[in-house]
Order: structure tokens, then sequence, then C-alpha cells
């Protein structure tokens, strides 16, 4: 692949790669920074990119790796389960603050409930069910297990159902 | 007929996301910030401009811990060590990869030799060597890079007034190093003869910080510095 090649099709994926950097960050000018993290680094590292391998696959990773790194560096779970997500009633720091009041309707329900899951839960449901990336690549993307991946899919479920189960109510 | 809820079933709830969850389109000032990057990119000339780009950087970063961690001027020498390892590590983060074919001239420039050292294997792939002068102590590191694509810095320096702070150590296989966690890296801490030796990466998750103690194992049981006076 040459360079101009490998730009035009990194840069084809910069919309999915924004969506998951602002659901991730849960912060505009983080996923600006985060985004752009990414791509300097692609470009940078183009050379360790192996053609024939998924390049949505490998920006995803880089991008959440930066955002591990430079996002998530005091955030740390006081206890985590053996698939390495915290327990449900283990409190949490990623339990973000409810802090959207007013009327919603249900989509926005949707995205108040994903963005109050735990990073690793948010993450699974994006790449797997919003991107629908082979759990493959997620496992490669987070660096676990499929049977892990397939693991933090069901709890994440379980735990958006709760979520919106709640709001319903409401 | 009666009004049907919202669907929260497994099938539903993926269906849900899939269509239901707002995507948000990257703006146009990250778009063409990004697009400048890309056309600004240019071929590597060789070491030399990377090598002086990474110094002023190393100021740069030393001169921003200075003034944003306060902290940093601790009189605790194995904190005081670990921040500037920390630092060192994210000079290697943000330039990438240097020569990777200069440990003999690197260690006898910094006084510690490697009669043995790691030169990697099929998790780890190793990137570079260079002399290193961090608080006030010179010596040797050297970079590597996993198949997940974390870097993991190797230092070794001399050890005089540094001791591995006991509440820290883990178990790791035959050893008990200290594994200290600091601005978001983990470092792994022992002391091999009259030496000090840090791993360093971002590897901070459970299972990653599990991957960062099999890479000690590997680098512990390969490299031996030695004096190289």
């Amino acid at each position: 692949m040459t360079d101009a090649s490998f730009r035009d099709q990194a840069l084809i994926h910069i919309d999915a790669l924004y969506n998951f950097a602002l659901y991730l960050a849960r912060s505009a000018a983080e996923a600006d920074d985060l985004v752009q993290e990414t791509y300097l680094r692609a470009f940078r590292f183009e050379s360790r990119f192996q053609p024939g391998t998924h390049l949505r696959a490998w920006l995803f990773q880089i991008l959440r790796n930066t955002f591990l790194t430079f996002y998530r560096i005091c955030e740390r779970e006081a206890a985590v389960a053996e698939d390495g997500v915290p327990d449900w009633d283990v409190p949490m720091f990623h339990d973000a603050p409810d802090d959207t009041g007013g009327t919603m309707d249900t989509h926005t329900d949707l995205e108040r409930a994903l963005r109050r899951l735990p990073e690793d839960f948010r993450t699974v449901l994006l790449l797997a069910e919003v991107e629908g990336l082979p759990l493959e690549d997620v496992a490669r993307i987070m660096s676990c297990p499929v049977g892990t991946v397939k693991s933090r899919i069901f709890r994440a479920k379980e735990r958006l159902r709760t979520l919106l189960q709640d709001y319903d109510k409401t | 007929m009666s009004e049907r809820g919202p669907d929260f079933s497994d099938e539903g709830l993926s269906r849900r996301l899939a269509s239901e969850l707002p995507r948000h389109r990257a703006p146009a000032h990250v778009r063409s910030a990004v697009m400048r990057a890309a056309a600004g990119r240019s071929p590597r000339t060789g070491w030399g401009p990377a090598a002086f780009a990474a110094a002023a950087t190393a100021m740069a970063v030393s001169l921003l811990f200075i003034a944003i961690l306060p902290t940093s001027l601790t009189s605790d020498p194995v904190e005081r060590l670990l921040r500037a390892v920390v630092a060192e590590h994210m000079r290697t983060v943000m330039w990438g990869a240097r020569r990777p074919d200069i440990i003999p001239a690197v260690t006898e420039e910094a006084g510690i030799g490697l009669a043995r050292s790691f030169s990697g294997d099929d998790r780890l792939t190793f990137l570079a060597a260079e002399t290193v002068f961090i608080d006030r102590r010179r010596g040797v590191a050297l970079h590597y890079r996993d198949v997940d694509g974390h870097l993991i810095t190797y230092v070794v320096l001399p050890g005089q007034g540094v001791g591995v702070p006991d509440r820290k150590r883990v178990q790791v296989d035959r050893w008990r190093p200290a594994l200290l966690q600091d601005a978001g890296f983990s470092t792994l801490m022992w002391k091999q003869a009259d030496f000090v030796c840090l791993l360093v990466s971002d590897m901070v998750s459970p299972t990653d910080v599990q991957h960062f103690k099999e890479y000690f194992v590997r680098v512990r049981t390969a490299t031996e510095p030695v004096p190289n006076y």
C-alpha cells in the first residue's frame, strides 16, 4: 500500500473514529484530540500496519490505546471481576453522574444509558454492536480473548437494559 | 391493539444500538487538522533530524514536568526516579523508534555494559537502544514494542542510594520486583547487581499488567547489566 493510498484509506474512517471517541471520552474536546492523535500515530507508525489486515480495526485499536494512555490514566477500578470488568455492585468511577436532565426521547435515553456504562462495556458495545466489527477484531482491539468479549457484551447489555428500564419507568 | 413498549431483548438492544444511537460526524476543524497532518507528512530522511527533534522534545517535556508537577521535586528518590523514567519513556512514545543497532556504543558511553540483553521474541520486538541521563544518573535504555502496539522501555541505572520499596513488591515468577503505577504508566523496579532496573509501559489494565509481568520475566531472564569501566 502506498503512502497516499494508506492515507486515503485511513481517512475514510474518520467519522466512525470520531463517533467512537466521543462516546469513549464523553467530551467533544477530548474526542477532537483523540482523533487527531490517533491519525498522527497511524501516519507515524504506518510501516507497522500489515497490509491485508483490517485497517479499520487497527485505527480503533490505536484510538482506544491512546484513550487509555492519556485520558483514563487516573481512573482505576477498585475491584474487578474475573473478566476484568468491575462488578455491578462495586462503586465505580466509570459510573458517570446522570447529569442529563429534562425530557428525552428513546434514542436519547439509549445514548444516555450508554454513556453511563463503564469504559469496557461501552467499548465492547460500540465496537461490536454499533460499528459491527467481528468479535475477533474486537478482541484484538481490547487485548482480550473472544470469550471475554462475548461475556462483556452480555453483561453490558444486562446493565444497559437495567438503565433503560429505569428511564422507562420515570 | 395495545401499544408496544420498548424492546429490551438482546436482539432488540442490538438493533437499537445499531440503528437508534445517534452517530456523530467528525467536525470540520478535526477533519481539516487531520488532512493537514496527512498532507504534511514527508518521508523519513534519516535518524538525525528525529534525534534532534527528540532532544528538543525531551527538553520541552522536562520543562513541562517542572512547570506543572511541583510534586516531581519530591525528595523521595524512588518517586523522583520513577517520574524521570516515565518521562523518558514518554519521549520514546512520542518519537517512536530510533536506531536498533547501537547497543555496544551505547553501553560504552553509559558506563554500563550488558553481558546479555533481551533482543526480542515472538511478542516483543526490539526497537532501539540509547544512552540516557536520568535523575543525575547515566544509564542505558532499551525500547521494545509488543504485538499489541505497546511500547516498553527497559532502563538500567547505577543503583546507589535507591532502594526498591518493599510494600510495593509483587511476586513475578521467581522474582519480587516492585510494581509502581504513576500517571497512567506501570513500572516494575528491581535491583540487579549494583544497578537499579526499571521496566515501564502504559500497560495499566489488569490484563495488560499481566502481560507486562510476562515481559518482565523475559527481560529479566535475558538481560544482565555489568559495570563497564
